[in-house]
Parts: structure tokens; sequence; C-alpha cells
């Protein structure tokens, strides 16, 4: 069948649980207003909001002490917390340190309303002798060379962004490596901003994901902030609803100037506590079932790429797996990689190419498989179809005319 | 970072942390400084417990177009269509909707400015102006508002904004080298219950076309004028704009549906270049899906609006509107007789010791020491010192209160 509209296996959405939201959303105590709810907020998130945001962060990502609601901020969506974050700690024209690939979208959100540039620390699949053990695999080591670098260019580098588990790699880092990143960080007093969104979409058994949060003491507490969301663990992008968690009072209060543009409506922060709230609905039901039904879409994707002798990273986090379709360009160049990328789209189905993720070796591709089988089905056996024709410079019609 | 403290900032900060209530903080401040309608509650609670109100499909958990749903704003074209009375039908493409009308001002700004130029200026000819957002603004932008400065022999109303004063403002901008992109107008006008008739808006417009001008016009008060001698006249309504290309109209649900909290703006351009780079910043300022499709069952609802919600909010409007000035004529307080939003213009110059903004703030202070909560006029850049913004949209009960504690303090002299 040839599917009349796109099927979309490029933008980083949890469509598996839908039947398990609806159910919860519709719940009677999910409807609810109060006169606070439709007045003017403050603007941090109101306060009921704060306390079960410190308490469920507590409790999920294991923190050694109780976590404070005065230290949470909460805003409408991750990406906006990335501008406002961009906005107060930097200047315009400053630049923030990021390991590439990584989710392209963070450029334009630091970069369009607080005009904050990203400076790529490059991470290559090739595992290259020497300290590396896998591929894209970011160290210290890295980091130093890239800060130089910068330094030498001229740019002022105020922070780094870290993303674990990482989009989009899958990556999920030990707490040695987030350590030895963080004390990096401190030596070089650069603001760390720690995106865990992912921290609860860990699917496989082994991997165990570890919050900085989780750490005793961390380096350099001031200059931690550490983001979370409902858009990805909770399957739940449409609502709007991020959070960020530090320290440092000065941020929080500048994060407050901000949070004017970036409120949440009331009635949906009430909604949201009432979810983080609800541990059996957590424990019991959402978090074990979209675990599994993680694992099981993971499972098709990963062997049907196999049975295509499709190289990808094996990982168990996040929504997508990263592959490399390199095999299938004629050319081994970041055009020939934006022409598969089209090629697909033509034929209706959405990909991510890896120059979206600023990747330094063309040919990867973000394939998310959180969508229901049959969609992946239809989307795979599309591009394995075109994936041949694909890959013809000239295409069938400019050939009768030779 | 930069940390910018503006007066109604901090009055609000410590409001939020110490709220009046009669039960649970008698002691607490009283809010007469914001500018929200605490009138309708219970109307507004009754419908937005209804069980069309909580709905949810596959669509609304997902990443949306950032302009807004399109079930929403073909919704809000037609409530426009109609509440603005506009000649042709509204086009849903036209719309933007985002979560609230600082937020349209804040990605406006953004598109409509050159984001190479650090000073490149809003130029907002209406004196006083609401400047809450103002602060804000310039954490994201190198942004300076200008606002008009002086009073002129044509005058026939205090405060009055005329096309000379425009013109007057826009030649001393261009010797002091400021690149001047736009224009904004409230209408309804913040602080002053101003309501522009049509001729003097098309005359702004016509002003502003001449000189290629952006005009923003900020309509959020349009159901909330309150006096039937008053017409309110959106520029939708008008047979044609002077220059459709940069005319652009914004409406919320803030203040005339009573809901600030909902977080619901929307903008309505026929500018195609515009809409498309709004979409651009619409990730930013999403509004939750649910939300949405709840905003869309509100403004659909024509019935509970015509025959229940406008009149009686308009009417309650009324009666605090007149209470509050037969208090301020009982201790003979100067004030400007208007019929629209939710405050009044009151001059309290009589109590200050020197009628300076130093004077101004003492007293403002003074009352929120005391626990009253009100804006005074350099919060809205006003050029004469003493005046101060009242709302009067709170229950008697608390107007009352308010208003006691106001008096007592008023009538020894001020100290530092």
């Amino acid at each position: 069948t040839i599917p009349v509209g796109i099927i979309n296996l490029g933008t980083s959405e949890n469509k598996l649980c839908f039947d398990l939201l609806q159910k919860r959303l519709m719940r009677p105590d999910m409807l609810q207003i109060e006169p606070a709810f439709l007045q003017y907020p403050d603007w941090k998130g109101h306060s009921f909001l704060r306390e079960e945001v410190a308490k469920f962060l507590s409790h999920y990502c294991r923190s050694p002490k109780p976590l404070k609601p005065k230290n949470v901020v909460v805003m409408n969506g991750c990406g906006s917390l990335f501008s406002a974050l961009a906005a107060t700690l930097c200047d315009p024209e400053d630049a923030i340190l990021i390991p590439s690939p990584f989710y392209g979208v963070i450029t334009e959100d630091v970069g369009l309303y607080s005009s904050v540039k990203l400076h790529h620390v490059p991470l290559y699949s090739q595992v290259p002798t020497g300290s590396d053990v896998r591929p894209f695999q970011l160290t210290v080591e890295k980091l130093e060379n890239s800060l130089k670098e910068a330094k030498k260019e001229g740019l002022n580098i105020k922070a780094l962004i870290l993303l674990n588990p990482h989009n989009p790699l899958g990556e999920v880092y030990s707490s040695e490596e987030m350590i030895s990143f963080l004390e990096f960080a401190k030596m070089h007093k650069l603001h760390v901003i720690v995106d865990e969104i992912y921290m609860l979409s860990v699917f496989n058994e082994t991997d165990t994901f570890h919050s900085v949060l989780s750490l005793d003491g961390l380096p350099d507490p001031q200059r931690t902030h550490i983001m979370w969301g409902v858009s990805k663990d909770f399957a739940m992008a449409g609502m709007r609803v991020g959070m960020v968690y530090s320290e440092n009072r000065d941020l929080v209060q500048a994060l407050d100037q901000l949070g004017c543009f970036h409120g949440v409506p009331g009635p949906t922060q009430y909604q949201m506590a009432q979810l983080l709230r609800d541990r059996d609905w957590l424990n019991s039901e959402f978090l074990p079932e979209n675990r599994r039904r993680l694992r099981e879409a993971h499972s098709f994707m990963t062997e049907e790429l196999k049975k295509l002798d499709i190289p990808f990273l094996h990982r168990s986090a996040g929504f997508f797996i990263w592959a490399d379709l390199s095999k299938y360009l004629s050319e081994k160049t970041f055009a020939e990689e934006l022409s598969l990328w089209r090629c697909f789209l033509k034929h209706k189905v959405l990909l991510s190419c890896g120059q979206a993720f600023s990747c330094v070796s063309p040919g990867w591709f973000r394939i998310i498989f959180t969508d229901q089988l049959h969609k992946l089905k239809l989307g795979l056996s599309i591009a394995h179809f075109h994936f041949s024709s694909c890959i013809l410079v000239v295409s069938p019609m400019e050939w009768d005319k030779m």
C-alpha cells in the first residue's frame, strides 16, 4: 500500500501509549478549577506543582537528600527552558559547548531569542586507537581540545550542554563519566545544563541510568542545572511542560523574569501535579508498560535493520536508533545524504539525517521506532524499496531523455 | 546574568508570596495593582467544569502546528469575525495562537525588528502604557520603548493621543538616529481606559502607513467595555485597513474572559511572511493541546457567551466601577472618567509632599508596606508624577478593605 500521508519516523515522540494516557487523563481528578488557576501565576510555576516536581525528581532521580521546591522552575517545554537559560547564563554572541551529533533544534532554542551560539565538540563514528572504547564516545580530552580551539577563535564559552540519555545516540553515561564532565566544567567555571528528558525511557534492564541529582554532592552545584519534562517520558509532547532544577538562586530569579513568556496554564499545572504524585499509576501501570512497548518496538526495528545489513548503535534509551545508511550513498558526502533524505521524503517517509544533528560523518540517520508496528513496517518497506533506487544520481525520467 | 527589577514585578512577587485571603491569610496583601478580573470566577468555574471541557485526542498530546491547531485557528477567526464585526469573514490562516499576549509581543518584536540592529525601537506612543513586559523584553532583546512626552494645546482631553504627537515623536527619534520599525496602539487603553473612535484609529493607521511602520493593535480589553454609550470599534471592523500587510491585531482570553492563568493569546495578520516567521518562534510559546481544545469549545459557545457570561460580566464591571468612583469622589481624588478595562487612572499627587517620582515611589511603597498593592504612574512611564492605576475588578469587601487601608495612610503625611 502506498500511504497518502507521510509516515513520520523522524520526529522524536512516543506514540505507543496513547491508550494508557487517554484513560488516565480523562479521569475526573483531571478536571479542577480554582481561582488561582485562572489568575496570573508565580512565573516559576504554582507552588503546589513545584512541590510535586521536587518530590518526583527526588524519587526518580534518587537524590541522596530531598530536593527543594524553591529550586524548581516550570516552563512550557524544554525548548523554552533552553531559550531562557541561554538568555540568563549568557550574553548575545557568547557560546555554549555541545558534543555532536546532538538534537539539532537546540541550535534554534539558544539562538533565536538569545543569540547564543553552539560550539560543537565533534564525536566520530570510527573508534580510533587510543582511549575510545565505543563510537561517538565523549571524553574529557575532547572537551578540553574543543574548549582550547574555541578560545583561539575568540569565542566566549559560558556553558556546556550534556544530554543524558543522549539524543540521537541513545547513550546512557555512567556516573564516573558524568562526574568527569562536571569536573571539567568546574575547572573552567562553565555552567552545565544537563538535559535528562529521556531518563525514564531507558528500556533495557542492564542499563542503569544515573541522574546527576543522584550523585553525592555535585562538583559545582551553583553552576549545574538539570532539565526534565513530560514530552518524552510521559509521551505528551503536546502538553508543553518542562522543568529545571538548580540551586543557583540568582538563576531562579532571572528565569522568573522570563517566565511570563513561557507560562503553563493553571489547569494544566494542576493536572501535571496530579500525575506526578500518582505513584501507583506511574509505577504499576504506565512506566512498566511503556518500557515494555519501547523494548518491543525497538526489538522489531533492530531486527529489520539487521535483515537489511544496516549497521546501527546498539543502545537502550530513547525513541530512536542511530543507524549508518552510508552504504546507500553513491558518495559519502552530506550532499548525497541530503539527497537520500529527500528521496525518502518524496516517497512519504520522514527520517532525520545526520547533518540535522551536526554529525561530522555523512550517512547517519536517526530512525524513530516509537509508533505502532504496522506503521514501522510500512515505513521500512517503502524505505527499503527506495534504498536501491534512491542512490541513482540520474533519475529514470532523465535517463529516458539521454 | 542581568537582573532587572521592575516596580510592577517587585509588587507582584511580594503579593504572590503573601496573598490576602479572608479566611486563611487576613493580613496578606490586597492586590489592587494587577489588572485581572476576579468578579466572575463562579461563572467561569461552572462553564469550565462541564464535561465537554475534558477531551483527549492523540493530536493533543503530540507536537502541534506551532501557529495553533487548525480547529482552534478556525474558531478564533469565526469569533473575531463576529465580535470585531469584520465586514468580511476573517481567515484561519491569518491567525497565530501563543501562550499569552506577552509572548505575542515578544515574538512580534523579534520578527518585525531587524535582528542585526541592537537598538531597534518600538515606538509606543500611548502614554502611559502597560510596561510589565517591557522589563522582560529587555532580557530577550536590546529593545527600548519610546513614549510620547509632551501634551499640546490642541488636546481636548487629558493624555490625548494625536497624529501631531506621533509625527513629532518620530521626527525626534530619527534625529537621535533611532530605527523606528513599529507602532503599538492599545485600544481599549491600559491604564487610561480610553476607547478610540474609528476616525482616530484610521488617522493613526494612516500615519503609520505614510512612514511604512508596522502597527500592533492590542485589543485585549475589547469585550470589557461596560458603558452602553461607549462603542468600541475594532480595527478589524473598518472597511479595509490603510495598510493590511503592516497591521497586526492582538486579542487574548486573559482579560475579556477573565482567565489570565490560561495563557492564551492570538494575533490576526494578513501578512503571510509574518505568520511564517511567528511559526518559527511558536515552539517557545506553545499552548497545551487539551487547553487549545477547551478554548475552541468556549469560543464557539455563543449561547454561553451572549446569554450568560458577557452580559453578567459587564454588569459586574459596571457595578464595581461605580462603587470605586463613588469612593474616589468622597475622597476628592481626581480621576479619568472612562468605561473600559479593569482600572481607574487616578491622580493622587495631592498626597505627595513634593510632586516628584521619588515621592510617588515612596507612596507606593507605603501602600505596599501596609498590604495594599497599587500600580504607580512611573511603572507606566507616565511623565506626570502622582498618577496611580487602581484596579476595581475584585469583590466589594476587598475593595472596601483596600481603600480603607489606603485612606488611613494617605491622610497622614508620608514619611520616607
